[in-house]
C-alpha cells in the first residue's frame, strides 16, 4: 500500500489497516442499530453475550497455537470427543469427575497433536495443519465409535446435572453465567500470555524460531504447551456447549475450526506468528458473533454469511501479509 | 603480458559497487583474452563474487563498463547473461535437486529441444564430449559435487558460451575429481573458450592459468602472466595493507585453561580439538566452508555431533542444545543477526532480555520492572542507538543490531563468548565499537571465540589463532609474532594440511 | 566423496537401509500391495471385474481432482479450495441448464473453476500470500455460496442427457473412467511433456533457480492454480450428474482428503517432486481403502477411525523423511 505524503493521512491509513477489525464492528454495529432498532433490546444483548462461550474458548486457545507459529485443525473433532464422553459420564460417575475427564481428554488430545507433530519433526505450519487435520477425523471417529452415533440429552440423564445446566443457562446478576466463566479464563489466559515466562517462550518461538532457539529458550517445550491449551481449552469450548444446547451429538464440533482460525486472524493476531494477543481474538469473536447477529436481524442468509466470513478471512489475511511486506 | 597473443573477450573498466554501508568494489578493470584461463585471486572480502555476480547480471553495477564479446552489456539477469555466452558456474551451484541431469542442462528449454527425448540426447552429447559418464536421469541430487559442476560446465557448454567463469569449484573435490577437471578446463581452452577461475588454491592457480590478477579491497592490484609470478609474491599482494588505527590495542593478559574441546567429528570436520584460555581471544581463521561455524556451533549444541567432549574448568560438561550452552556459560553470537540472532518485529527491549527470562522472573512471572531495566541498561552500556527500547529492533542499523545481540549475553555474564562474523554489514565506525566491547569483556575475565571473515580484523583482535582448512585444524598461531603469509599459507591449506 | 548418493549417505549402506528408502519413496505402492494380499484372503468378491470398476468409478471425482492438485503442489504450493469450487459448480451446471443449454451450463460450471483458480492464483503466487490458507478460506466461501444457492435443498437434475453422462456406460465401461482415463492422460501428457509441466517441476524444485534460468515463474504458477480450479469445476459437474443433484453437502472433507492423497501418492509438499501416476496411485489408496473395508465389513466408524489413522501416518511419515535430510533448525 503507498504511504500518503501527509504524515496524518499515513496515521489514518495505519490505525485502519491495525484496527480494522474495530472499525468493521463499529460500522456493522451503527448500521444494524439504525436500520432494526431490535438489535438494541436487552434481549438481544443477552443473546449475543450468550453465543460467546463455544467460539471463544476454542478461539482463545487457538490463539496461542497461531502465537506459536503453528495452526490446529483438529479442535472440532476434539469438541465432538470431549462432548459425547463427558456427556456420558455425567451419570455414572457424578458431575465433577465428568467435568474433569472431559478437560483432561482436551488436553489429552492436544498433547497427542503436539507429539504427532514433534515426533515427525515437522516444523511448518502447512504440515501442522495436515497433520492436525488428520488427527481430527481420528478424534472424531473415536466420538463416532464411544456413541455409537448416537446423540445424548440431557433429559437422558438420571442424576442431577445441576452444574452443566448452571454453565448453559445460569445467571450471576444481570450476566450469564458463561460470560462469567469468559471473563476468568480471559484474565488467566491473559497472565499466562504476557506475564509468564512461557507465554513470553511462545511469543518468541513464534516469532523466530531459531533465534529462540539459539538464545537458550526450549521451543520444543513451547510447541507442546501451545497445543495442550488449545486442547483443553477447546474442551472447555465443548462442555459449554453441550451445557448450553442439552445434547450431544458426536458432530457438534463440525466448523468450529475456521470459525476460531478466522476469529483470530480477524482479531489481528498474524498467522505469521510471535505477534499476537487473547485481547485482540475477543475483538475478533466478538465481530464474528456480532457479525452473524446483525446479519441475522437484517434477514440475510445463514449462507450468505459462511461467505462473508470466508471473504473476510481471506482479506484479512491478505492485508495482513501486505503488512508484513 | 598475455601468454596467448589473442584479441580482448571481456573488457571491465572502472567498474564500482556499492551496498547500505560498504564499498564492494572500487574501480575494478580487467581484460580477459580469449581462450585463456585468467585466475582471479584474493581474500575473502576482497570482492571476487560481487564482481562475478554484476557480470553475470545477478547485481547491477554502478558505474563502470562491461564489454563482452565486442558488444557493450549491460546484463540484468543471469538468463540474459547464459545467452550471450557469459556462464557461471556458482560455488553454491544452480541446479534443481530434484530434477534429473538432462533436464538440468536444459532447464527451461524443454520445448527448444523437442522434449524429453531431445533433452537427454543433447544431454548426453554434451557430456560425452568432456568425458562424463553420469547418466543424464539421475537426479542431480544423487551427484557427488564434482558430477554437478560438471553438469553445469555442461549447462554453460550448451549456451554456447565464449566464456565460462568458475567461482571456487575446486573447494570440495578430491584430487582425482580435480585433475578431471583440469583436463576438461583443458578442453575447453582449446575449443577456443575462455575461463575465468576464481580460486584460494595457488597451487591451481600456477598450475593451469596462463594470467592472474589479484584482488583487494574491492581493486585490482595487479594482473601479471603467472610465470611472472612467485608464489609468495602473490600472497604478499592478497594481503598487504598498512594497518591504520583501526584495532585497539591487543588485550594481553591470558590466564589459565577455560575450556578443551576434544575430537569433534561430523559430516565436515574431522577431529577437531583445541584449548581456551581465560582472557583469550581466539580467532578461527579460514576460507568460506571450512568449517568454522560448524565447529562453534557443535560446540555450542546447536548441530548433531557425535562423540565429542568439551570440558569447562578441567570438568566434563554435556552440551545437547544451545539451552545447555547457555547454562554452561556459553553464548553465541550467530552469523545471519537478522534470520538467525533476532525477532525482527518484537522491541528492542525484549530482544535484549530474551537471553535471561529467568532472571527477570520470579515462580514464572515476569517482573516487568526489571525487565525494563534491563533493557534501559545494556542500551546505555552499549550505547545501542535506538529512539526507546520499545522500537522494533528491526528499525536498528546493523551495528545496533548486533549490539543488541551482545547487550542480551552480557546480561548473563557468560564465561564464553563465541562471535560468528561480529561485524559484517557493520559501518566502519560502528566495527571499531564493537572491537572495544570485546576488548571490554575479556578484560574482564571472559574469553571470546572469534570467527571473521576478514583476516585483519581477525588477525588484529586475537591473541591467538587456529587456521581451519577442510575441516581441520591446519596452524596455530600468534598474529603478533607471525607475519600474515605464514598464516594466511596454513589457511589455504599449505602447512600439513592435504591440498 | 566420489558419486555417493545423497539417499545411502544418509541411511546408511545396508540392504535394511535401502529397502527402508524404497518404502519410503514408495508409500503408496507398500500400501496397495498390502491391501491387495490382505484381500487374496478375504473370502470376498473383491477381485470381480464387477468390483474394481465400481470401484475406480466411484474413486474418479477424487481422482480428476488429484491430477490438478498435483500441479500446485508440485509448484510449492496446494490447493483446499476444490472442496467448495465442487459443490458450486455442480450446483451450477444444474441450475444454469434452465437458462441455456446443457452444453453452455457446463462450460460455465467449468470456467466458473478456472476463475476461482486465478483469484487463488493472483494470491498465493502474485501477492505471495501462504497458498495452504488462502484456498482454505477460499473453500469456505464458496461452500456458503453453495449452500446459499440452494437454500439446503439439493437440486435434483431433471435432463437424463446430462445423468447419463455421469452414469452412462460405453461398451460396459462406465463413462467416468473413461472420462478420468482421458483426464489421467492429458495431465500425465502435460507434465511429463511439455515445458509448462517441466516448467513447474522446476519452480517447485528450486524456485531461485528457475527464475534464474528465466522461467517465467509467476505466469506459470499462477496457471497451475487456474488448472487446478478448472479441474475441480469439472469434477462438481461430473459428481452432480452422477448423483443426479447438486448439493453442497461433499465440499468440506473433500479438499483435505484429496491433497491429503496426493501427498500420500509421492508428491511432497516441499515440492518439485511427484507426479500424475503417483498421485493416481496414492488417491487409489483412499479408493481401495474404502473398498477393502466394505468388503471386509467394517463397521462404519472404523473406517472412518482408519482413514484418519491411515492419513496422520503418512503425512507423519513424509514429515520424517524431510527431517533426516535436514539439519536443525
Amino acid at each position: 500500500m503507498r504511504m500518503g505524503r501527509n504524515p496524518v493521512a499515513r496515521a489514518v491509513q495505519a490505525f485502519f489497516r491495525d484496527y480494522l477489525v474495530l472499525v468493521m464492528i463499529t460500522v456493522l454495529v451503527t448500521i444494524t442499530a439504525i436500520v432494526q432498532p431490535k438489535f438494541l433490546t436487552e434481549r438481544n444483548l443477552t443473546n449475543i453475550m450468550r453465543q460467546f462461550g463455544p467460539l471463544m474458548m476454542v478461539s482463545l486457545g487457538m490463539t496461542f497455537v497461531i502465537i506459536g507459529n503453528f495452526i490446529d485443525l483438529s479442535v472440532a473433532g476434539i469438541i465432538n470427543l470431549v462432548a459425547v464422553v463427558t456427556i456420558s459420564l455425567i451419570g455414572p460417575w457424578g458431575q465433577v469427575p465428568a467435568l474433569l475427564t472431559g478437560l483432561a481428554i482436551g488436553a489429552g488430545c492436544g498433547a497427542l497433536n503436539a507429539a504427532a507433530i514433534l515426533t515427525s519433526g515437522a516444523l511448518t505450519q502447512a504440515e501442522a495443519l495436515f497433520l492436525t487435520f488428520g488427527m481430527s477425523t481420528v478424534f472424531s471417529a473415536l466420538a463416532l465409535l464411544y456413541s455409537g452415533g448416537m446423540t445424548m440429552h440431557f433429559w437422558d440423564i438420571k442424576t442431577s446435572k445441576s452444574m452443566f445446566e448452571t454453565i448453559g443457562a445460569g445467571t450471576v446478576g444481570p450476566f450469564s453465567v458463561s460470560f462469567v466463566i469468559f471473563l476468568v479464563v480471559l484474565l488467566l489466559l491473559w497472565i499466562f500470555q504476557t506475564k509468564t515466562t512461557e507465554g513470553r517462550a511462545i511469543s518468541l518461538t513464534g516469532g523466530n524460531k531459531t533465534a529462540a532457539r539459539l538464545s537458550g529458550i526450549r521451543i520444543l517445550r513451547s510447541i507442546f504447551v501451545i497445543y495442550v491449551v488449545c486442547g483443553l481449552m477447546t474442551g472447555v469450548g465443548a462442555i459449554v456447549l453441550f451445557s448450553r444446547i442439552t445434547t450431544a451429538a458426536p458432530v457438534i464440533g463440525a466448523g468450529y475450526e475456521t470459525n476460531a482460525i478466522l476469529a483470530v486472524v480477524v482479531g489481528g493476531t498474524t498467522l505469521k506468528g510471535g505477534k499476537g494477543s487473547v485481547l485482540r481474538t475477543v475483538m475478533g469473536v466478538l465481530l464474528v458473533v456480532l457479525m452473524s447477529n446483525c446479519l441475522d436481524l437484517l434477514g440475510v442468509s445463514t449462507y450468505l454469511q459462511v461467505v462473508t466470513k470466508g471473504a473476510i478471512l481471506i482479506l484479512a489475511i491478505w492485508l495482513d501479509n501486505r503488512k508484513q511486506v | 603480458m598475455a601468454a596467448s597473443g589473442s584479441e580482448v573477450i571481456l573488457s571491465i573498466r572502472d567498474v564500482s559497487k556499492s551496498f547500505p554501508g560498504v564499498k564492494a568494489l572500487d574501480g575494478v578493470s580487467i581484460d580477459v583474452r580469449r581462450g585463456t584461463v585468467h585466475g582471479i585471486v584474493g581474500e575473502n572480502g576482497a570482492g571476487k563474487s560481487t564482481l562475478m555476480k554484476i557480470m553475470s547480471g545477478v547485481y547491477q553495477k554502478d558505474s563502470g563498463t562491461i564489454e563482452f564479446d565486442g558488444a557493450r552489456v549491460e546484463h540484468t539477469t543471469p538468463y540474459q547473461s547464459m545467452q550471450s555466452g557469459l556462464a557461471i558456474i556458482y560455488q553454491e551451484l544452480n541446479l534443481v535437486n530434484t530434477m534429473s541431469v538432462g533436464e538440468n542442462v536444459f532447464l527451461g528449454r524443454f520445448k527448444e529441444m523437442k522434449g524429453m527425448r531431445g533433452t537427454h540426447a543433447k544431454a548426453r552429447e554434451l557430456l560425452d564430449s568432456i568425458g562424463c559418464k553420469v547418466p543424464t536421469t539421475r537426479l542431480v541430487s544423487e551427484l557427488s559435487v564434482s558430477e554437478k559442476q560438471m553438469v553445469e560446465i555442461v549447462k554453460a557448454l550448451s549456451f554456447s558460451s565464449k566464456l565460462i567463469i568458475m567461482d571456487e569449484p575446486s573447494s570440495s573435490l578430491t584430487g582425482e575429481e580435480m585433475a578431471e577437471l583440469v583436463k576438461i578446463i583443458r578442453q575447453l581452452k582449446e575449443k577456443g573458450i575462455s575461463i575465468i577461475y576464481i580460486s584460494h588454491k595457488l597451487d591451481e592457480i600456477f598450475q593451469f592459468c596462463d594470467i592472474v590478477s589479484v584482488m583487494r579491497d574491492g581493486r585490482v592490484v595487479d594482473t601479471k602472466a603467472v610465470a611472472e609470478f612467485t608464489r609468495n609474491e602473490l600472497i604478499s599482494k592478497m594481503v598487504g595493507r598498512t594497518i591504520e588505527n583501526e584495532y585497539p590495542a591487543r588485550p594481553h593478559s591470558v590466564g589459565e585453561v577455560v575450556m578443551e574441546v576434544r575430537s569433534i567429528k561430523t559430516h565436515k570436520l574431522h577431529d577437531i580439538s583445541f584449548k581456551l584460555h581465560k582472557g583469550e581471544i581466539l580467532g578461527l581463521v579460514g576460507l568460506v566452508g571450512a568449517g568454522r561455524t560448524e565447529i562453534v556451533r557443535a560446540i555450542y549444541g546447536a548441530d548433531k555431533a557425535r562423540g565429542h567432549k568439551v570440558f569447562l574448568g578441567g570438568k566434563i560438561a554435556t552440551i545437547r542444545n544451545p539451552k545447555h550452552a547457555k547454562d554452561f556459560g556459553i553464548g553465541l553470537i550467530p552469523e545471519d543477526r537478522k534470520l538467525q540472532g533476532l525477532v525482527l518485529p518484537f522491541s528492542v527491549e525484549s530482544n535484549i532480555s530474551m537471553g535471561s527470562i529467568r532472571k527477570f522472573s520470579r515462580l514464572g512471572f515476569i517482573r516487568r520492572s526489571i525487565e525494563k531495566g534491563i533493557g534501559a541498561r545494556q542500551v546505555q552500556a552499549l550505547s545501542i542507538k535506538t529512539p526507546s527500547t520499545r522500537v522494533a529492533v528491526n528499525n536498528l542499523s546493523g551495528g545496533n543490531q548486533q549490539k543488541v545481540i551482545v547487550g542480551r549475553w552480557l546480561e548473563i555474564s557468560p564465561q564464553i563468548f563465541i562471535m560468528d562474523e561480529p561485524t559484517r554489514g557493520i559501518d566502519v565506525g560502528a566495527k571499531y565499537e564493537i572491537y572495544l566491547l570485546m576488548k571490554r569483556i575479556v578484560e574482564a575475565g571472559a574469553s571470546i571465540i572469534l570467527i571473521s571473515s576478514e583476516l585483519p580484523e581477525v588477525l588484529n583482535m586475537s591473541n591467538r589463532v587456529l587456521t581451519i582448512f577442510e575441516g581441520r585444524i591446519t596452524g596455530e598461531f600468534e598474529p603478533e609474532k607471525t607475519p600474515v603469509d605464514e598464516i594466511m599459507k596454513a589457511a589455504l591449506g599449505f602447512e600439513g594440511g592435504a591440498a | 566423496m566420489t558419486g555417493n548418493s545423497i539417499g545411502a549417505r544418509m541411511t546408511g549402506n545396508g540392504i535394511g537401509a535401502r529397502v527402508y528408502s524404497i518404502l519410503m519413496r514408495q508409500k503408496a505402492l507398500g500400501a496397495v500391495i498390502v491391501m491387495m494380499v490382505i484381500m487374496l484372503f478375504s473370502g470376498t468378491h473383491f477381485y470381480t471385474a464387477y468390483n474394481l470398476l465400481d470401484m475406480l468409478n466411484s474413486t474418479s471425482i477424487l481422482l480428476i481432482l488429484s491430477f490438478g492438485v498435483t500441479l500446485t503442489i508440485i509448484a510449492g504450493g496446494c490447493d483446499l479450495s476444490i472442496g467448495g469450487i465442487l459443490v458450486v459448480s455442480g450446483i451450477l451446471s444444474i441450475k444454469l441448464q434452465d437458462l441455456m443449454p446443457m452444453e453452455f451450463a457446463i462450460a460455465l460450471a467449468v470456467l466458473f473453476g478456472a476463475v476461482v483458480g486465478f483469484v487463488n492464483g493472483f494470491l498465493s503466487v502474485h501477492q505471495k500470500t501462504e497458498p495452504f490458507i488462502i484456498t482454505l478460506g477460499m473453500g469456505l466461501l464458496l461452500t456458503g455460496v453453495a449452500q446459499q444457492l440452494t437454500d439446503a435443498h439439493p437440486v435434483p437434475a431433471k435432463n437424463p442427457a446430462f445423468m447419463m453422462i455421469g452414469n452412462g456406460d460405453f461398451h460396459g465401461v462406465p463413462n467416468l473412467v473413461i472420462i478420468t482415463a482421458v483426464c489421467f492422460a492429458l495431465a500425465y501428457w502435460l507434465m511429463r511433456y511439455t515445458q509448462f509441466g517441466r516448467n513447474l517441476y522446476a519452480i517447485g524444485g528450486d524456485y531461485e533457480v528457475a527464475r534464474y534460468s528465466g522461467i517465467p515463474v509467476i505466469r506459470t504458477k499462477w496457471i497451475a492454480f487456474v488448472i487446478s480450479g478448472a479441474g475441480a469445476g469439472l469434477a462438481g459437474m461430473l459428481l452432480s450428474s452422477k448423483l443426479n443433484t447438486g448439493s453442497a453437502i461433499y465440499g468440506d472433507l473433500t479438499a483435505l482428503v484429496v491433497n491429503c492423497g496426493v501427498v500420500v501418492g509421492g508428491t511432497s509438499f516441499a515440492g518439485g517432486i511427484g507426479g500424475i501416476p503417483q498421485s493416481a496411485l496414492g488417491l487409489l489408496v483412499f479408493g481401495l481403502l474404502d473398498n477393502v473395508m466394505n468388503m471386509l465389513e467394517i463397521r462404519s466408524y472404523y473406517q472412518v477411525l482408519l482413514k484418519g489413522a491411515v492419513i496422520v501416518a503418512i503425512i507423519w511419515l513424509d514429515c520424517f523423511a524431510q527431517k533426516r535430510k535436514r539439519e536443525f533448525v
